[in-house]
């Protein structure tokens, strides 16, 4: 096994695309982290301090996109073996298929949890930095309360999970173009939805099984209990997604010829 | 001894092969020939209206609720006309002149800037009816409107002094004339009223639309409406050509019951009229737009149509095929002039069929669930704004793939390129909702999703405020502005995609 994901770590190491991808992830949640943080105002408020704007929330807004980067390093780092016949090399080292995926998963997840960490916490700086001067200068974030670490934990794991399910969809699919797009579809399109159906109970019943909005409600710290899915049940999901997601690639994978 | 003569080998094929015709021709074939693709397009197809199909069944049905029909104007149209009506009959042409003083809202409110008080000729007390009115508005100044559609600016108006104004019949031509003093008069405009009878109603009139409240913060919109009410006092009223008498009438029912306060009334003390009115007189403008809601599975229906407009380029790089399609038309330019014809054309079908199944099978049910589908403009798919909607949806579906190969063709790299489109345009579905008001309709303006605003099949009022929220599929552009701005995204990126394709080695 160490062999295995020595392998996939210089694998991993040596494509430039790699690097790309995981410095996007950091770039795209920060930015979009300072749009959000830098556009919201006080105004609607009836004074600031009553503002009961969710800011851990606010400020981590940023993974809509970066999860998209991650999206595609999870994706590439199978499919792109078989767009190139890697795939043939790496089976005749490592025979145990079973072995193969799990150490791509491993060092994938671990990649990608790095890289998320550094996004989530750049994300709470930069919201630490620019809320105050939009007025929210009465809660200052900060990682020492427990939902707002429970918020920056939760969401560095829901990236890790994302790029695990991103790497099963692309062991089933196996083409990069058919892979980014199931996975995207799943991101984006499920939870798109709810701004298109009108009934209130079908809009609930997106938001607890859709992989993202489910997922993203382990950001939420305050108001809770008006939420359609709590923090850690909505983690559990997305990591029933995830789960589902390697286990079939996994099956495929092993039933399959490359 | 003569060597022997060799004939050269010449092609027995007919010259003039590669001209653009036979391009076209050849990305056809591409196109056609790879079953992974064609069932991409039917899967747009699909999904677009499966989604449209979930929407409209989706969505809360009333049963109960008032199904009374509403008034309808002259221009078919449903209207809001409701309004305290004190007049008398006017035989011919004539005119009615009256002082009318600043309005005040209930209560010591602000009144609404489009709130009006001023003198109308109307066919009748009957809702609906066509009419000619001059007005003063608190936000607005003078304006002259006619059959509850047509409405001209006249002058500015002293927000704390009374207003002149006068209105003359003259067949089917009326004049609105203002002044600050009484003597010198200024023409406010001229507008046409066909079909009105020899004997017409000429009076004073106040209204106002609803007070609304828009409560916006970070993912959640609340907009609420209540009935306003107005007051406004007429001096000096005289009617040229009028019989003497001052009937009151409420037109088509107040609509402000429940407010507390004076309730609508008209009151005369020594020749002044004071009047109080809670209704409207425009034209209705429903909060949803229920043929652009049958449309709305485009936005998710547009995702395997860019995977399908990134790949018919990149999987050329993949497989080594530009090597052979760059051999075959050394042209490089026109190469991908033809890529973007053929899949313009495939996706404008697909886009086509889709969009009229959606309209179909979504109008009806969509009307059928709303509080009072009477309220709604029962409409056909051959009607001009309709119609406009689902061509316009599948031209923007043909600009969005042809704007994904654009960006294939530039980056060569499907994963990129695939996932830059999607978050592009539809991940501001998510988020749109959370940006504030002017940075969300930014995005709207600038952005490809632009397109989407030829959905919109609503007229837009200059004399109704109406709420217009992102999350409600209200853009701030106009249907044919929005889908140039995305075909201009399409045309750009697609002249740098060439101009990228001829300076570089493939």
């Amino acid at each position: 096994m160490r062999g295995a994901l020595h392998a996939e770590w210089t694998k991993l190491r040596t494509v430039p695309s790699t690097w790309w991808l995981l410095f996007a992830v950091s770039a795209l949640t920060w930015a979009l982290g300072a749009v959000t943080t830098g556009t919201v105002s006080t105004d609607q408020c009836p004074s600031p301090d009553e503002c009961h704007e969710d800011t851990v929330k606010l400020s981590l807004t940023g993974i809509w996109l970066g999860q998209a980067a991650v999206a595609a390093f999870g994706v590439l780092a199978m499919s792109s073996e078989y767009g190139t016949g890697t795939i043939h090399s790496t089976l005749t080292a490592v025979p145990g298929r079973g072995r193969v995926l799990a150490a791509k998963a491993t060092v994938v997840t671990g990649a990608t949890l790095a890289a998320g960490t550094v996004a989530v916490l750049g994300s709470l700086l930069v919201g630490r930095l620019i809320l105050p001067g939009n007025g929210f200068s009465s809660t200052p974030l900060s990682l020492s309360e427990g939902p707002a670490l429970r918020a920056a934990v939760g969401t560095v794991l829901y990236l890790g999970l994302i790029a695990q399910l991103s790497l099963g969809v692309a062991a089933v699919v196996r083409d990069t173009a058919g892979a980014i797009t199931t996975v995207l579809g799943l991101l984006y399109a499920l939870p798109a939805l709810v701004e298109l159906v009108g009934d209130e109970k079908w809009q609930e019943r997106i938001h607890e099984w859709a992989p993202a909005s489910a997922g993203l409600a382990v950001q939420a710290t305050k108001n809770l209990e008006g939420l359609p899915i709590g923090p850690w049940s909505g983690l559990a999901v997305m990591g029933a997604w995830a789960g589902a997601g390697l286990l079939a690639g996994a099956t495929v994978f092993k039933l399959r010829d490359a | 001894m003569t060597a022997p003569t060799i004939t050269p080998y010449r092609s027995e094929l007919p010259p003039a092969r590669d001209g653009f015709p036979q391009l076209l021709h050849a990305e056809w074939t591409k196109l056609r020939t790879v079953r992974r693709w064609s069932l991409t397009l039917l899967a747009g197809v699909v999904i677009t209206v499966l989604v449209s199909l979930l929407s409209a069944f989706s969505g809360s049905s009333s049963v109960s609720g008032d199904r009374s029909a509403p008034p309808v104007g002259p221009h078919g149209g449903v209207v809001s006309d409701s309004f305290p009506f004190v007049h008398q009959p006017l035989s011919g042409d004539g005119s009615i002149t009256a002082r009318v003083s600043p309005l005040t809202g209930r209560e010591g409110r602000a009144p609404e800037p489009w709130a009006k008080a001023g003198l109308v000729i109307k066919e009748s007390t009957k809702a609906g009816s066509p009419y000619a009115a001059v007005m003063i508005t608190p936000g607005h100044g003078v304006r002259l409107q006619s059959d509850f559609t047509h409405d001209t600016a006249g002058g500015t108006v002293d927000r704390d002094r009374p207003h002149w104004l006068r209105l003359t019949r003259s067949g089917d031509e009326f004049t609105a004339y203002e002044s600050a003093d009484g003597s010198t008069w200024a023409k406010a405009g001229t507008t046409r009223v066909a079909g009105l009878p020899e004997t017409v109603q000429a009076g004073l009139f106040v209204a106002t639309p609803e007070e609304t409240m828009v409560q916006r913060q970070f993912g959640s919109t609340s907009v609420g409406g209540r009935p306003a009410r107005v007051t406004a006092a007429f001096a000096h009223v005289t009617v040229d050509g009028g019989q003497g008498a001052w009937p009151q009438d409420t037109v088509g029912g107040g609509v402000g019951g429940g407010l507390k306060g004076t309730p609508d009334s008209a009151t005369e003390k020594s020749g002044t009229w004071t009047l109080t009115g809670s209704g409207d007189v425009a034209p209705y403008t429903p909060d949803v737009d229920i043929a652009q809601q049958s449309l709305a599975g485009a936005q998710i229906g547009l995702i395997p149509l860019v995977a399908l407009g990134v790949l018919f380029i990149t999987a050329e790089y993949r497989r080594g095929m530009i090597l052979t399609t760059l051999t075959a038309s050394p042209r490089r330019g026109r190469v991908l002039v033809a890529k973007a014809v053929v899949l313009a054309g495939v996706t404008f079908v697909a886009g086509l069929v889709g969009a009229t199944l959606s309209f179909l099978l979504s109008e009806p049910e969509l009307r059928d669930r709303m509080p009072n589908p009477l309220f709604h403009p029962d409409v056909a798919l051959t009607d001009a704004p309709v119609l406009r909607a689902v061509v316009g949806t599948a031209v923007l579906l043909a600009a969005v793939a042809v704007l994904a190969l654009a960006l294939g063709a530039i980056l060569r790299n499907t994963a990129v390129a695939v996932t830059l489109m999607v978050v592009a345009l539809v991940l501001p579905l998510v988020l749109l909702s959370g940006l504030p008001l002017d940075a969300a309709q930014w995005v709207m303006r600038l952005t490809p999703l632009a397109g989407f605003a030829v959905q919109r099949t609503l007229p837009d009022y200059e004399h109704v405020d109406a709420v217009c929220m992102p999350e409600n599929g209200c853009y701030p552009q106009g249907p044919w502005e929005g889908l140039s701005v995305l075909c201009a995204w399409a045309v750009v990126l697609l002249g740098v995609a060439v101009w990228r394709l001829r300076r570089r080695d493939a």
